[in-house]
């Protein structure tokens, strides 16, 4: 009885477990939530490294080429599906951080100012992290990777924004560490027509040093400290979706070896950055960032 | 209705891609293929074509975007040039080795730097090695007919092969010539929608190659390109039975017979070696013409059986291959395929018309009087002859 009940839970999850992923990682956890909020009805298209770990045991159509190809393939499907009137099926284009944020940013740009049928979702674990733990530019200001052994000397850049710029339908930040939140903004996307950006920081204990164990509760600091805020933008408009207590941002940095460097005047400095942005995100709220 | 007019080569290849009903077109501009894709999106607009024309941003999204439309079960057409080819040089690996039967046009230009825009066959190829079949053209008839011609092959469920009709930028592309387009009724029936076994996005169908060993997926890509030899011969002689055109499949004898001397040329300047190989006939000169047509695949048992009959054969080549072994790339590809032959032709190789320098008539005689001296002397003066250091007088 109880075996059958998993047994149909386990069939109806649009990910097959087992992936070779490292223990964990954010990527089998995100395409878990994510399938099920956007159901079979889906293709996904994705980069090959690290994600792609995880790509393989999915149970919807995909199709990856590597991460100097993102957006496009996924493109030439949705012209593809339009040509042979499959306008139903969702399109889903994926990339690590190194992909959608540097090599491909190019791609991922000018498929927004396209404005083509598709989500477009950053999964960012903030490095190069399949060739190894190296600086990406969306790694963190001071965060150790082997090309930066001292340190990350300059800031994240900011993709949302940047996508947000090309007035595109819905932009979001997400976390894995707040499933129903990503669930609720994939359930929209998938409704709205046109590009949509879903930005998803993903933990990777190899690469931050820290306990696998501890995957979620180290991505939900992130969020709670206010380091990776949750916010969406539809038509322009911003809109905070939490707005937790605000934690230190010591308890985030101090949960991984990544950070272990830092000196107390570069803490300090994170600190400030993050409560400016935060009192920003609050007061900017609810208003178009249309400039 | 099937209807014929002066029509550049551009213009021809945008009525290939419409006579094919290509589905998806991701395209990007560059000279010298600039109007081939304008005159697709008039196509589209005037409702004349019906195809979804991805406006990318580049030539390395143009084939991302081909490769993810043609997986995904749409027929595609693109074309590039020159820096746009190389650009596009990581993506076009994808069609072969996934085995996508995508048809673009390689509309040759030479590469940078200090080429400028004008004509030369090295940046096509340069692309040799990726897998694709490359078809080469000497007009705008030819062109329209051989995009037709690459789905046939290409498509072939035995070949699955991505095809490259290449043509000369400006010779080729910006020449009005005579071109009939045929009736879209009769291209229907001679070319079904497309239909890759292999692939398929649609849930619930999901379909996708299993992932083998490099090296099988390598030797399968090479057997497919030595069968679409037959596939190209026989495609070529379908589509003469049904439209009234041919061109003699991977390789074109012209005015051959009895001749003991021949030159070998790929792309526009066939048509003028046509006419300076008449006239040395009608005065009685042993000379003859092979135009190249498929260079990928490469025609090396074609070569090797029809070879013999001559004492020598001079490969020119509208291309340079820096420090190689000797001469141009088409001439270096001869050299093996002729060299397991035991009554093999003398070979030369003459270097002409790079970066757009016209191939005159004149130039072209020189050459068949070197070649006809090499068979009468039976030695070789000069292996590797740069036609533009001489001076030959005045054009004629």
């Amino acid at each position: 009885m109880i075996n059958e009940k998993f047994d149909r839970r386990y069939s109806d999850i649009l990910i097959q477990g087992g992936t070779q992923c490292c223990p964990g990682c954010g990527g089998p956890l995100f395409w878990k939530i994510a399938l099920e909020a956007l159901g079979p009805e889906t293709i996904v298209y994705g980069d090959g490294p690290c994600a792609m770990c995880a790509l393989r045991n999915i149970k919807v159509p995909f199709f990856a080429i590597h991460f100097s190809f993102i957006a496009d393939g996924a493109t030439g499907i949705s012209a593809a599906m339009r040509a042979k009137g499959r306008e139903d099926i969702t399109i889903v284009s994926s990339g690590g951080d190194g992909a959608t944020g540097d090599i491909s940013l190019g791609k991922v740009s000018a498929a927004a100012e396209r404005n083509e049928n598709i989500i477009q979702v950053c999964i960012d674990n903030e490095a190069y992290m399949n060739t190894g733990i190296q600086k990406s530019g969306l790694t963190p200001y001071g965060a150790w990777t082997t090309t930066t052994p001292t340190g990350k000397e300059s800031n994240k850049k900011d993709v949302p924004l940047i996508i947000a710029a090309h007035k595109v339908p819905y932009v979001a930040t997400a976390s894995v560490a707040y499933p129903r939140d990503l669930q609720a903004k994939l359930r929209k996307a998938k409704e709205i027509k046109g590009f949509k950006y879903i930005h998803t920081v993903i933990p990777c204990p190899t690469g931050w040093r820290f306990d696998p164990a501890k995957s979620v509760e180290v991505t939900r600091l992130g969020v709670d400290t206010w380091t990776w805020p949750l916010y969406e933008i539809e038509k322009g408009v911003l809109k905070v979706s939490r707005k937790p207590e605000q934690k230190p941002v010591t308890e985030y940095l101090k949960a991984q070896g990544r950070f272990r460097g830092l000196k107390e005047d570069q803490i300090e400095h994170i600190q400030a950055e993050v409560d400016a942005r935060r009192k920003n995100l609050i007061a900017q709220e609810g208003k178009s960032l249309t400039l | 209705m099937s209807f014929t007019r002066m029509m550049e080569g551009n213009e021809a290849a945008a009525w290939g891609a419409k006579l094919a009903r290509a589905e998806v077109v991701p395209a990007y501009p560059i000279t010298p293929q600039t109007e081939l894709i304008s005159n697709i999106a008039t196509l589209i607009a005037d409702g004349t074509m019906k195809a979804e024309y991805i406006k990318v941003e580049g030539e390395h999204t143009a084939m991302a975007a081909a490769v993810g439309a043609s997986v995904a079960g749409a027929r595609v057409f693109t074309a590039s040039s020159s820096q746009g080819l190389a650009f596009m040089e990581e993506a076009l690996w994808q069609p072969p080795g996934r085995r996508l039967p995508i048809v673009m046009c390689m509309v040759n230009r030479t590469m940078a730097p200090l080429g400028g825009l004008r004509p030369d066959h090295t940046d096509s190829l340069l692309q040799r090695d990726l897998g694709w079949i490359q078809l080469y053209c000497e007009n705008s008839q030819e062109v329209l007919d051989t995009i037709l011609m690459g789905y046939k092959v290409g498509e072939d469920r035995d070949i699955y092969l991505p095809v490259a009709v290449c043509y000369d930028g400006y010779f080729v592309s910006a020449t009005a010539t005579p071109t009939t387009v045929p009736d879209q009724a009769q291209v229907d029936e001679w070319l079904p929608p497309y239909r890759h076994e292999w692939y398929s996005l649609i849930p619930g169908q999901f379909k996708m190659p299993p992932q083998e060993s490099f090296l099988k997926i390598r030797m399968e890509l090479e057997e497919a390109h030595q069968r679409s030899k037959k596939v190209i011969e026989a495609v070529d002689k379908d589509y003469k039975r049904r439209f009234g055109r041919g061109y003699d499949g991977l390789l074109e004898e012209y005015n051959c017979e009895g001749a003991e001397a021949v030159i070998m040329t790929m792309g526009s300047m066939t048509g003028t070696a046509r006419d300076v190989v008449d006239e040395m006939r009608a005065k009685g000169k042993k000379i003859g013409l092979i135009k190249m047509r498929s260079f990928r695949p490469f025609p090396t048992e074609e070569l090797q059986k029809i070879a013999p009959k001559y004492k020598a054969l001079a490969v020119v080549d509208r291309n340079n291959s820096f420090g190689s072994a000797g001469g141009g790339i088409v001439s270096m590809e001869t050299a093996r395929a002729l060299y397991s032959v035991p009554d093999k032709p003398l070979l030369l190789n003459f270097h002409v018309g790079l970066s757009g320098t016209d191939v005159t008539m004149r130039q072209i005689e020189y050459m068949c009087k070197e070649t006809l001296k090499a068979a009468e002397t039976g030695k070789v003066k000069k292996v590797v002859d740069w036609v533009e250091t001489h001076d030959l007088g005045e054009v004629m």
